[in-house]
């Protein structure tokens, strides 16, 4: 199946206002050994509802990115601005966060956890119910509202943090390589779901992954960045079209791109 | 047989041979009196007894609340605190290594031979393990939680609430256990030792005048009330069993479903 560029789309870009931007970011974290440069001038934009995917060689910085992006940490130089304004606290309203590990509270339900950020909010209960129900449908977990953490399976347990990550209705999902810990498989499905949840919800996703195949399917941009410390050395439009398809991964463009980023990557790891 | 039939039996089985080998003569009635002897006694004198075994549980819950309230605080904050954790959490643990029940005569020195030195020997007794076992479960939650809750905009007074006292339920409930267990011990040896009331008091009288019955008839009171103790932490479990033993820091566990009998 051949692949062409889809003008539309590419244009779109564009145009769209950025939710996030990023300028002059730099970090250097104090350490035992001296201090760690992790991250150097950083400047980067994240148009509202796209789908930018950050790679780059394990310990440039990505995750450190992500979280003064969440406003978890406080970098040592430059700005980051979200919906406007400074990211120095975590705002729930602006930016949720998934990681890595699902990090759900073991003593909490799916749906009471999925409505925890709602409580900590004092919504109403029946509201909050009302809202994590939602969520947990939408991420096609309705079923599993009662269980506990322990007695769902790890892609179930991924998605539950996903709908977490949504049930505030935030602008932004920063999500830190949340499949990694998930077998290929789920993972592949994993991806095609949150396309679908993406697209429905028309949420802004930033995205951290280390497979060079999921960031293409997934993105509509990919930001390449270096070895420590992390700068973006590159910047990658994906033209495939929309809704992705699992037979694109066989196109030449996809291969192209693949093989773009990776040798990007292999270059800056040396 | 199933696992609680067999303890059914050997309890029963115990009873029996409580009842058969000293009316057989094979243990000196002096030793151990015949099970419905010790029973007779115990009713017969349900009023000597039972305000014994009132002043005994009423020392036991104050202690407890002493032992398990202090443990808990302390424990939280020794825990959560990096710097107390530090200077303080190896002294403790030692201190608990001392064997308190020489200390008992100076707390008999300095709060008489009432109800006063009893409780507070108690509580210090029960209050160690209650405390270690709290500073040990804060110190192990696992900090991604902590960061999650941040991520979602949670204040510290929301983290202390809504994640860390949960996340420590469990541990506390194992020292709560321990703990309870060292009241109950602490207040009955108090007793034995030096005092003027209580089940551990009659136990030692009646055991001076050579009293077998009499003294039969405290144990078992002593042991209904460390069943009706372990009864209670059995239910208090329960309400956690759904998820206890989750939530702490393990490694690369995340996603390895725990094997659940
Ligand atoms: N709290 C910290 N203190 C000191 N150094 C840190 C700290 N956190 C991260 N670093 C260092 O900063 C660098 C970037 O770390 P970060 O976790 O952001 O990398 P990453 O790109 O997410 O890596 P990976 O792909 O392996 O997840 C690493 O070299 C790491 O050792
Ligand atoms: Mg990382």
């Amino acid at each position: 199946m051949s692949q062409t560029l889809a003008p539309d789309a590419a244009a779109a870009a564009a145009d769209a206002a950025p939710i996030v931007s990023v300028t002059g970011l730099g970090h250097v974290y104090p350490s035992r050994e001296g201090p760690v440069h992790a991250l150097a001038d950083i400047s980067l934009e994240v148009g509202q509802g796209k789908f930018v995917v950050i790679v780059g060689p394990s310990g440039c910085g990505k995750s450190s990115l992500l979280m003064m992006l969440a406003g978890l940490r406080h970098q040592s130089e430059g700005a980051i601005l979200c919906d406007g304004r400074p990211m120095s606290d975590p705002d729930p309203d602006r930016v949720g966060v998934v990681f890595q590990e699902a990090n759900l509270f073991p003593w909490l339900t799916a749906i009471e956890n999925v409505a925890f950020p709602l409580a900590l909010r004092k919504v109403p209960r029946a509201e909050r119910q009302a809202r994590a129900a939602a969520m947990l449908e939408l991420v096609g977990l309705a079923d599993a509202r009662g269980r506990y953490p322990h007695e769902l399976s790890g892609g179930m347990k991924q998605r539950v943090s996903i709908a977490r990550g949504l049930v505030q209705n935030p602008k932004v999902l920063l999500m830190d390589e949340p499949f990694a810990a998930l077998d290929e498989q789920t993972r592949m499905a994993m991806g095609e779901e949150l396309l679908r949840i993406w697209s429905e919800t028309g949420k802004t996703v930033v995205f951290v992954t280390h497979s060079l195949t999921e960031a293409v399917y997934l993105a509509d941009e990919v930001l390449v960045m270096s070895a420590r410390p992390g700068r973006i050395i590159d910047r990658v439009a994906v033209p495939l079209p929309r809704p992705r398809t699992y037979a694109m991964m066989a196109s030449p463009v996809f291969g192209a791109l693949r093989e773009r980023i990776w040798q990007q990557i292999r270059a800056s790891a040396r | 047989m199933s696992p609680r039939a067999i303890r059914w039996t050997i309890i029963a089985g115990v009873l029996v041979l409580w009842e058969v080998l000293p009316r057989a003569g094979l243990v000196p009635v002096l030793f151990l009196p015949p099970l419905t002897t010790t029973l007779s006694v115990a009713v017969t004198e349900w009023r000597s007894y039972g305000a014994a075994l009132a002043v005994t549980l009423s020392q036991v819950m104050v202690a407890l609340l002493f032992a398990v309230g202090g443990g808990i605080l302390v424990g939280a904050i020794v825990g959560g605190v990096a710097r107390m954790r530090q200077v303080l959490l190896p002294v403790f643990s030692s201190l608990y290594a001392v064997p308190l029940v020489v200390l008992y005569p100076v707390f008999t020195a300095w709060f008489g031979i009432g109800s006063e030195a009893k409780i507070a020997f108690a509580s210090v007794y029960g209050f160690f393990p209650t405390m270690l076992s709290t500073a040990a479960g804060i110190q192990t939650i696992d900090p991604n939680l902590m960061l999650t809750a941040r991520s979602m905009g949670a204040t510290p007074v929301q983290r202390l609430f809504r994640v860390i006292l949960p996340a420590a339920i469990p541990t506390v409930l194992a020292g709560l256990r321990l703990g309870g267990a060292l009241v109950i011990i602490g207040v009955v040896v108090a007793e034995m030792l030096i005092s003027s009331a209580g089940i551990g008091y009659l136990i030692t009288s009646s055991r001076t005048v050579l009293n077998s019955p009499h003294v039969f008839a405290g144990v078992l009171l002593v042991l209904l009330i460390a069943i009706g103790f372990d009864l209670a932490m059995r239910l208090l479990e329960k309400r956690c069993a759904a998820w206890s033993g989750a939530g702490r820091a393990r490694p690369g566990a995340s996603d390895v479903r725990p094997a659940e009998a």
